[in-house]
């Protein structure tokens, strides 16, 4: 994550209530630092020092690199140190020519503007949006990428729409609790063309390794015998397994963290005896990883079964295991005989060497994450 | 009623001994039912009352011990003993007979729970013993 946007660009991250966007926006000029570029950081709510202080966690890095425009410092009738300094707040023309004047100068890489809803609540609209435009070109024109926090208190559809048309992607993120647990999600959407979307993308967020993709239920689940707490043993570092006699009679469960992705796996039970323990954890879920011998076409009628307890809604990616064995089933066999659509991934593996298993997950991120 | 068994060769004499054992546990006046199933939640023989499922209770009660042991185990409490699930008509406990069977007792909700579990305890050990000659 962080990566993947075109250079120049401008993305706005966008929320209609407080959440942990800024952290991104730090990870993203960290990240931007760590490259070796230059970035620039528009501060109206924290003092340069302050900010550079919650830099830090991120790792070090050449101080001079990162610059700041301090919007703090008038405010409290302070003096500045910075080199861009905001000198009042009473009128509007002034503050962007500053920070118009940063970006000719410093030519940063990454440049964060936190943020355009301090300026949005301040200033009369058509001039904001205007002077908004005009900085974006400057930023494109020195090849920057330009991030605008905006969190909105009082514009309505017509101009968050205006919002959304005028820059090239939007970080839309939300947070909610519900039964006591805050989760957090993230969609973004690519306005360049016509407009495409991600689905709602489940986050965590973490000091130091930042923010990452969290799938809190990920079902491994198939026919018996089929490899499916082999799967979830060897993608996880310390997976627990309920099994008796070769057979699991409740569940396995692991937790996996590679880099930008967390999930938590459970493994269930193949026999049809004890589906009950499969309805308990098919209720919720992100995604199947669905795990099947592909030696064995006797266990294409389980399978059947269990694909039509699971439903056609939730995202599927086939692991067709045991991949080094003689006589395997391709993926189009396996799909035409599970009467599964053809935009169904298969995965081959070999899950006792842990070969395949990575990418199975990889691909069914991409399928929760979605692209619209 | 004995479910779970080829009727030839040398378990048809397992079943009778499975059926004794299980019927002195059953003689107590707490106990309602009793079932012996296999660790991996297969029945093997049963005297529950007519209406209950004997192959659901086999891998549900295959599913809490092992779980139960698990828990056990991962919070470091020693060795699992039994689990016992109280609910308002009954208890159920369930507890290992042995490395491949367990055994699953019913009983009333005010039952005399020592005299009870030294019964289960005995009828453990018995069942394992018969189903150790297989």
């Amino acid at each position: 994550m962080g990566g993947g946007f075109e250079k120049p660009s401008t993305i706005l991250f966008f929320s209609d209530h407080p959440t942990e966007r800024r952290l991104f926006a730090e990870q993203f000029v960290a990240t931007g630092l760590k490259e070796g570029e230059c970035c620039l950081y528009v501060d109206f709510y924290r003092a340069p020092a302050l900010a550079r202080r919650d830099f830090r966690k991120f790792g070090s890095f050449p101080e001079d690199r990162l610059l700041f425009v301090d919007g703090t410092s008038s405010q409290f009738l302070i003096p500045s140190t910075e080199r861009y300094v905001v000198h009042g707040l009473d009128t509007f023309d002034p503050i962007m020519d500053t920070i118009e004047e940063a970006v000719r100068d410093a030519k940063p890489g990454r440049i964060v503007i936190d943020s355009m809803e301090f300026l949005a609540d301040r200033f009369p609209m058509e001039g904001v949006f205007e002077r908004w435009r005009q900085l974006s070109e400057v930023a494109k024109s020195t090849g920057a990428v330009v991030c605008y926090l905006f969190l909105n208190w009082i514009y309505g559809r017509k101009e968050v729409q205006r919002m959304n048309d005028t820059n090239d992607y939007t970080l839309e993120f939300q947070s909610k609790l519900t039964t006591g647990i805050l989760e957090h999600y993230l969609r973004i959407r690519d306005h360049r063309l016509a407009t495409r979307s991600t689905n709602w993308i489940p986050l965590s967020f973490r000091e130091v390794v930042g923010l990452s993709v969290y799938f809190p239920r990920i079902l491994v689940t198939g026919p018996p015998d089929a490899g499916k707490s082999t799967v979830v043993q060897r993608l996880c570092q310390s997976a627990i397994s309920v099994d008796r006699m070769g057979t699991t009679v409740a569940f396995d469960y692991g937790n996996v963290q590679v880099s930008g992705l967390e999930a938590e796996i459970i493994g269930t039970p193949g026999q049809e005896r004890f589906e009950f323990i499969f309805q308990v954890f098919a209720r919720q879920m992100n995604g199947v990883l669905f795990v099947l011998d592909a030696t064995k076409e006797e266990d294409l009628v389980r399978a059947k079964q269990i694909l039509a307890i699971l439903g056609s809604d939730v995202p599927l990616v086939v692991l067709a295991n045991k991949a080094d064995l003689a006589g395997v089933m391709d993926a189009d066999e396996i799909r035409s005989r599970l009467s599964l659509s053809p935009s169904v991934p298969v995965v081959a593996t070999v899950a006792i060497e842990g070969k395949g298993l990575l990418e199975g997950l990889t691909v069914l991120a991409e399928q929760i994450i979605g692209a619209r | 009623m004995i479910s779970g068994f080829d009727r030839s060769g040398p378990i048809a004499g397992i079943e009778g001994d499975l059926a004794t054992a299980m019927e002195s546990l059953r003689r107590l006046v707490d106990v309602l039912a009793v079932a012996v199933a296999r660790r991996d939640g297969l029945i093997i023989a049963h005297l529950l009352p007519i209406g209950s499922d004997p192959k659901k209770v086999a891998a549900m009660c295959a599913a809490l011990v092992g779980t139960s042991e698990v828990v056990a185990r991962e919070l470091q409490q020693g060795r699992f003993l039994q689990s016992i699930v109280e609910a308002e008509q009954g208890k159920v406990i369930s507890t290992g007979a042995g490395e491949r069977a367990l055994l699953v007792t019913i009983v009333r909700p005010d039952a005399n729970m020592g005299l009870v579990l030294l019964s289960i305890e005995r009828a453990a050990k018995e069942v394992e013993v018969i189903l150790s000659g297989i």
